[in-house]
């Protein structure tokens, strides 16, 4: 009934999980209780949980990390008391068991759910202001996103009542991760709760890397962005490269474990291997996708807090997109010492040293900003600053262990250990804190308060240098990470002086916990009337703090680099706001539970998937499906907001702004006037439009259509997926010949039944276009028939490759025989699996035209079907000619 | 934001077509031709005896990206237009990452199992 969940499965002998868990349960249950009694449950439910809103969505992703961070830092605090301790005879207060337990956790829930959720909460609030328009691509599959990351949040923290977690380290390297030396529950909590939580991750890549691509505002070109927006757009598409990778990984991981499969273990000719050489395809992307976005972050800031543009936007612009390809060349360089050749090494050490060209530049381009700048040292320029110094440090010695000789010395001790938290504190640490504190305002509507902040920033770098100064040097004098013990007395004052950062870092903690605190109470105080408390350049300090619903009353015009500071100076000159524009009704998506609903199938199917309780397992799976075909099916959920009502908000806005103008001192509006006039006779600076009225491109002509937005957005979907199918096919492509004495697979081929597959799969395609063409025409009837036929034809496929299955199978060659028939069943039934899909959502196509006819969602989905199955053609040419006819040649 | 807008406006949407009935039945078939046949080639090359064997694994791999391409220009209406460039770039990065996986992976592992004897052979190796 309940698999293998026993009462064993609670820690009731371990008092240091006891008591932690009791106490968390007690701070959720007191928060849910205070919420039942205030009778905020409504407002929460209402303006929360189910909220599109890409404002909303972002705080409660940066809300989710900050508590994350909370339970990440209390790892380390256990970590860093321990080795203070654990010396000589004295064994400190944690076993191995559970010392293991939190080195792999704190690795985890720190990159997963900590850095992940800060990045794209900002990414989420952050970009659809900046580009001036009302919110993102998908607002609904947003909902979708964040919902799954609480998902594997959820997972991954229950790791600690029930159970236990993984002893792997945070990416659960195999042989050790396989079910023979990981029998209990620990590898299944971090594989389902990161399985879950990636897809959420892969999800809002689309929408953003969509939202960039296509939704803008008019004039606002992809050389007018703001630097953050261009980060967001590489950490993006490098989540799209990279996250599809880690989902066919962990995939390949949990069939081994819960299968049999032979992907990476000890027998079956297996390859360990396969897994590192795959997770580090995804894992140095992933490193650049949290720290890019924080180097958007410190442009926007330095740029501010410097009183002026970024210098060298273009150089900034080039450097993040050479990043953003050169860091998907670099992986092997986490694992230099595991036997490649000199050849090998070496190239992977010079493409690791080449990356920091342009990041070196990067760093240039933030010291030439602030040089000759107006200065002000606010908390997020401290963090900025605070950055520079950390993070060259951290990246000087990130190029010496590029050096594969040096490498084999330094692998897997302390010393590497502190260079990867000198770079991810750093830079991706110090820029959420930068970020978080630079847009609190805009979120809020109030600034947090400055004193605390500062002090916090001091504790946390001072800290940060005593905590991981002591690591490099005993990195250097050899002791390893993920170490519970140590006999060598000298190490200890090092250990103690680490621990003595990490409790300065904790009173960085406890102040900004403060800040917080102290900074609700006293809101009043540091309201922020105007809208924009920073005297920022870009469009989101255009509107107010926190903005409205729909972001701009109007759509702003964009006619520059610096949109919003052209727009200010012109009114600082001229002393009064641009006219009033004509105020029209805003059509915006309703909210909807569709997010949350499949969060709560998912998080039961995955602690079900856990512990094996299978009809569990399946009914949320079954659930989870339900509510995704009520997605794929439902109907245009928009509200109008009144064109009065906007016309009511925004003249507040002008109210508060006209007040700030005739605020400002005599200098700043000469100031103003001596930098706009210029602009105005040389049209070049401004990077105005042409006043000709040359037509503008498609880049500048405002948000692109529902349609566009929507088949681009499926495009880059596939895209991903066809990454994903890489990595399968990668594994086919090694392990392929890996047969253990058992039978290969191509003797096993009916090669005449492929032939009739493939003409099947490519008359359905056929069919399904001439649906497409018949849609465009509005033939209803006509498209029902040859949707109905592609149906037909798929499922003749689907049924002639689950039939050659069965003769595998009962030919005792199933995937449980050998590596080589492990990835030949990956890789096909992977394509198989998206065939079924396709069928189930070519029924709910016919259902639709049929109850609804060409409404435009229903277009709009038909048009994303078409591209699926059209893909599913390509990734098949592929299949037969590497599997089949490959596998048969002579 | 609306349908109502131009369809040029931010683009062409991947997979939009032709308006005109015949010329997009036009495209249809000819893809379907154009696939049936490159398929065909692809089985008759595998299995003849009439061909120079060691080019045969170079000659599939050929037809199959051209029947890739064919299927990207005739069935999802990717095109070199100036308005479909951002579907074009984006399916021209996803190929990047696609190679970089697939030849970086057989690299790599090809070398590992060069210089590092398998779980098998080590076992060999123990008296």
């Amino acid at each position: 009934m309940l698999g293998r969940l026993t009462w064993a499965a609670i820690p009731f002998n371990e008092p240091i999980p006891l008591f932690t868990s009791l106490a968390v349960i007690l701070i959720i249950g007191s928060t849910l209780a205070w919420v039942t009694i205030k009778g905020y449950w409504p407002y929460v439910w209402r303006e929360w949980i189910t909220s599109v809103d890409h404002k909303r969505i972002g705080v409660m992703y940066v809300l989710l990390g900050l508590v994350m961070l909370l339970r990440g830092f209390s790892d380390a605090l256990l970590m860093r008391s321990q080795l203070a301790l654990s010396v000589g005879p004295s064994q400190g207060f944690l076993p191995p068991d559970h010392y293991n337990q939190i080195f792999s956790a704190h690795g985890a829930i720190m990159i997963f759910f900590v850095a992940m959720p800060l990045v794209v909460g900002i990414m989420n609030f952050v970009i659809p202001l900046q580009l001036g328009v009302r919110d993102v691509a998908f607002p609904k599959l947003n909902s979708v996103s964040f919902w799954l990351t609480a998902t594997g949040v959820l997972l991954i923290n229950l790791s600690l009542f029930i159970g236990n977690f993984a002893r792997t380290g945070w990416l659960v390297y195999p042989p050790l991760s396989e079910l023979q030396f990981s029998p209990d529950v620990g590898v299944d909590y971090y594989l389902w709760s990161i399985q879950i939580a990636g897809v959420g991750t892969v999800l809002s890549a689309v929408n953003l890397v969509t939202t960039i691509l296509k939704l803008r505002a008019p004039g606002m070109s992809l050389g007018r962005m703001p630097v953050f927006c261009w980060t967001a757009l590489a950490a993006n598409l490098s989540i799209l490269a990279a996250f599809p990778v880690l989902t066919a990984t962990l995939a390949l991981l949990t069939l081994d474990r819960y299968l049999g499969f032979h992907f990476f273990t000890n027998d079956g000719g297996g390859n360990a291997m396969m897994f590192v050489n795959l997770i580090w395809i995804w894992g140095h992307p992933e490193v650049y996708i949290l720290v890019l976005p924080a180097f958007g972050i410190y442009s926007e800031v330095v740029s501010t807090f410097s009183s002026k543009a970024l210098f060298g936007y273009r150089t900034m612009v080039i450097a993040t997109m050479a990043i953003c390809l050169l860091s998907c060349m670099v992986w092997l360089h986490h694992f230099f010492t595991m036997g490649a050749n000199a050849n090998v090494n070496g190239f992977f050490g010079i493409m690791t040293m080449i990356i920091a060209v342009p990041t070196g530049a990067k760093i240039f381009n933030w010291l030439f900003t602030m040089y000759r700048g107006r200065v002000r040292f606010s908390v997020p320029m401290l963090w900025a600053v605070g950055f520079m110094v950390t993070f060259v440090i951290g990246g000087m010695t990130g190029v010496l262990l590029a050096v594969p000789p040096v490498d084999f010395q330094l692998h897997n001790s302390l010393f590497l250990v502190a260079h990867f938290h000198n770079v991810i504190i750093g830079g991706v640490v110090f820029g959420i804190f930068a970020g978080y504190t630079y847009w609190f305002p805009k979120a809020f509507g109030f600034r947090l308060h400055e004193g605390l902040g500062k002090a916090a920033f001091w504790c946390w770098i001072i800290g940060f240098y005593l905590a991981f100064a002591p690591l490099y040097v005993l990195g250097l004098m050899g002791a390893t990470r993920r170490m519970q013990h140590y006999d060598d007395p000298s190490w200890q004052r090092y250990m103690q002086v680490a621990l003595l950062g990490a409790l300065l870092i904790f009173c960085g903690v406890l102040f900004q916990v403060a800040q917080l605190v102290f900074s609700i109470r006293h809101r009043g105080k540091l309201r922020d009337e105007v809208g924009d408390p920073w005297d920022g350049r870009s469009l989101e300090w255009a509107t107010t703090s926190p903005p409205p619903v729909f972001n701009f009353a109007v759509l702003p015009d964009v006619r520059g680099g610096e949109a919003y500071w052209d727009i200010k100076e012109r009114a600082v000159g001229a002393q009064a706001l641009a006219a009033e524009p004509d105020y029209q009704p805003i059509e915006l998506p309703k909210n909807t539970p569709i997010g949350f609903f499949l969060a709560f199938c998912a998080s039961f199917a995955g602690f079900a998937l856990i512990w094996h309780i299978w009809w569990l397992a399946e009914l949320g799976i079954a659930g989870a499906l339900a509510i995704l075909v009520a997605l794929g099916s439902r109907r245009d959920n928009e509200y109008v907001v009144p064109g009065t009502a906007v016309a009511r908000l925004d003249r507040e806005r002008r109210e508060a702004r006209d007040r700030a103008l005739l605020a400002l001192k005599a200098e700043r509006i000469s100031d103003a006037r001596a930098a706009v006039l210029p602009a105005e006779t040389d049209p070049h600076r401004l990077g105005h439009r042409d006043a000709k009225g040359t037509p503008m491109t498609a880049g500048e002509a405002g948000p692109a259509s529902k349609r566009v937005v929507s088949s681009f957005g499926f495009w880059v979907f596939l895209l991903s997926d066809i990454i994903l199918f890489s990595a399968l096919f990668a594994t086919y492509a090694v392990l392929g010949k890996q047969t253990a004495g058992g039978p290969v697979p191509g003797q096993l081929f009916n090669i005449s039944s492929v032939v009739i597959e493939t003409v099947c799969l490519l008359l359905s395609s056929f069919t399904c276009g001439l649906a497409m063409l018949a849609a465009r025409r509005r033939y209803a009837g006509l498209v029902q028939v040859l949707l109905t036929v592609t149906g037909l034809l798929g499922a003749s496929f689907l049924a002639i490759e689950l039939n050659e299955f069965a003769a595998l199978l009962s030919h005792g060659a199933g995937p449980d025989r050998s590596a080589s028939l492990s990835a030949f069943f990956a890789l096909v039934g992977c394509h198989g699996l998206h065939v079924a899909a396709g069928l189930l959502w070519l029924a709910t196509m016919v259902s639709q035209v049929r109850s609804r006819g060409f409404q435009p969602g229903v277009e709009r989905r038909l048009m994303c079907f078409g591209l699926f199955w059209h893909a599913l053609d390509i990734v098949w040419v592929a299949v037969f000619t590497i599997v089949y006819l490959f596998g048969t040649l002579r | 934001m609306n349908d109502a807008s131009p369809p040029s406006a931010g683009g062409t949407a991947p997979g939009d077509e032709s308006d005109r009935l015949l010329h997009g039945l036009a495209t249809y078939a000819v893809g379907l031709a154009f696939a049936l046949i490159l398929t065909g080639a692809s089985f008759w090359v595998a299995h003849s005896q009439a061909l120079w064997r060691p080019g045969i694994p170079v000659g599939l791999i050929v037809l199959a990206i051209a029947q890739m391409g064919v299927h990207l220009v005739f069935f999802l209406h990717i095109n070199t237009g100036p308005d479909s460039s951002n579907n074009v770039l984006a399916l021209v990065f996803g190929m990047i990452i696609v190679f970089l996986i697939v030849v970086g992976s057989l690299w790599i592992m090809a070398n590992l199992n060069h210089m590092v004897p398998s779980m098998q052979q080590m076992m060999n190796m123990q008296p």
